[in-house]
């Protein structure tokens, strides 16, 4: 049996958080990843009371009654509401043990383009959720530990990490970035392009949930060899009446084309930034995706038709980052300097 | 007047030894730092948060195009990668494979 004074240290572990646009991942000291929900609250408009946060509350979106209102906090990888953010975060930490007694170190993952506003914000938001200290690390850089590249070895590897809101890639050496580049476009806006060019090519509205279930079931980036239609229900601009609409695989590509174009082309720019000697290696040891956005069908060709550099899949695309952030809250006075700022 | 000197001169040497031992050490420090932060990122430092995610012999051997989904053409699509979608067909807003 747990004596309080025990259960009090077990539950005071230190704890790596992937904050993510789409889902937010804890990772706990010793025990692993702990938590794994959409990243979503939802409250009382009336109240101000919340309701629900976490899988539940994605359920509810766009389906809630007038004083039920389900929302994400981040956009873009930054948090647009600050107040509902930092409810979430306290919320979520509550459920891993987390309370004002047991006030554990956090490293949380963030964007590398992330303004210095923005790196308070999330900061302020953790500290005044619980945790004793808070300290940020760049997502590719979390990534590429997460997805066991080996990055401590002086050999360039690079990390394409594309999230919800945001698309990073990085060149990685010796326990550093060496290149980075980034974009606030992620698989949000495939999802966004998705519910515009059905609103507009045939005239229905569908909810984000119902674009982002066609992005899985039919989109694609690339050609692929067994493709097929999806029949799309929705409501008819002009009548106001449910309607149902087949949608093909070649029109959602034409779709999400300038999405994934802007992906494609910071990947690009990327490789151009890389000093020359690493560059090399690429060739040979190839290009990693990771996160929820790598897992739309066909980008890892069209990444690697229009580079010509192979790329590969993490084993682990949506668990990376937070595995690499648990790895360096493991070992964290030997990683401390990897935080952000920390190098300045 | 000479012992004042010699006093400025013998701590003037105590500032100066000083000095050179804590900028060795700032020095070694930073070897060690970075040392200690490479270590920690190696292969070996990092499989135990690894093994909880990979399969055992599975490192450095990522899959290759994992993501594309090799069902069949005529297969459902709400199914696919594991996203019911049952309720949703049966509501106003709603996607299923054709």
């Amino acid at each position: 049996m747990m004596t309080p004074a025990i259960k009090m240290v077990h539950m005071a572990r230190d704890l790596a958080i992937d904050l993510g646009t789409a889902n937010t991942l804890v990772y706990m000291k010793g025990r692993g990843i702990v938590l794994n929900e959409p990243s979503v609250i939802a409250l009382n408009r009336q109240t101000g009371e919340v309701l629900a946060t976490g899988r539940e509350a994605w359920q509810m979106i766009g389906r809630t009654p007038g004083y039920i209102v389900a929302v994400r906090p981040l956009r873009g990888g930054a948090i647009t509401d600050f107040e509902i953010t930092e409810r979430m975060i306290r919320l979520l930490l509550q459920r891993v043990g987390v309370s004002r007694f047991t006030r554990p170190k956090v490293v949380i993952c963030v964007p590398s383009a992330i303004t210095e506003v923005e790196r308070r914000a999330v900061t302020d938001a953790a500290r005044r959720a619980g945790a004793a200290d808070a300290n940020l690390i760049e997502q590719p850089m979390a990534a590429a530990i997460g997805a066991d590249l080996p990055i401590d070895e002086p050999v360039g590897n690079m990390v394409i990490d594309i999230g919800g809101g945001t698309s990073e890639t990085a060149v990685i050496s010796l326990g550093g970035i060496v290149a980075l580049e980034a974009v606030r476009v992620g698989s949000f806006d495939i999802d966004a392009a998705i519910q515009n060019y059905i609103r507009r090519e045939h005239g229905i509205a569908v909810g984000e949930r119902t674009a982002e279930e066609i992005k899985m079931a039919i989109g694609s980036a690339h050609p692929m060899p067994q493709e097929s239609q999806a029949e799309v229900r929705g409501r008819d601009l002009m009548t106001g009446l449910p309607k149902t609409v087949v949608l093909t695989p070649e029109e959602v590509r034409y779709a999400i084309d300038d999405v994934v174009s802007s992906i494609v082309s910071s990947v690009i720019r990327c490789l151009s930034k890389a000093p020359p000697e690493l560059s090399q290696d690429f060739l040979v040891r190839g290009m990693y995706l990771v996160g929820g956005g790598g897992l739309l069908r066909g980008l890892a060709e069209r990444i690697e038709r229009e580079t010509e550099v192979p790329v590969r899949m993490s084993n682990v695309p949506l668990e990376a980052v937070v595995l690499g952030a648990g790895h360096v809250i493991e070992h964290y006075d030997a990683l401390k300097g990897m935080f952000m700022g920390a190098r300045r | 007047m000479r012992l004042l000197a010699t006093v400025v001169i013998a701590a003037a040497v105590v500032v100066l030894i000083l000095v050179i031992v804590l900028r060795s050490r700032g020095a070694s420090d930073g070897v060690d730092s970075f040392r200690r932060q490479i270590d920690a990122l190696s292969p070996e430092a990092r499989r135990p948060v690894i093994d909880q995610m990979y399969g055992k012999g599975e490192h450095n051997e990522p899959r290759i195009e994992p993501h594309i989904d090799p069902r069949p053409a005529d297969a459902d699509n709400s199914d696919a990668r594991g996203e019911s979608t049952d309720d949703d067909a049966s509501d106003q807003d709603g996607a299923h494979g054709a």
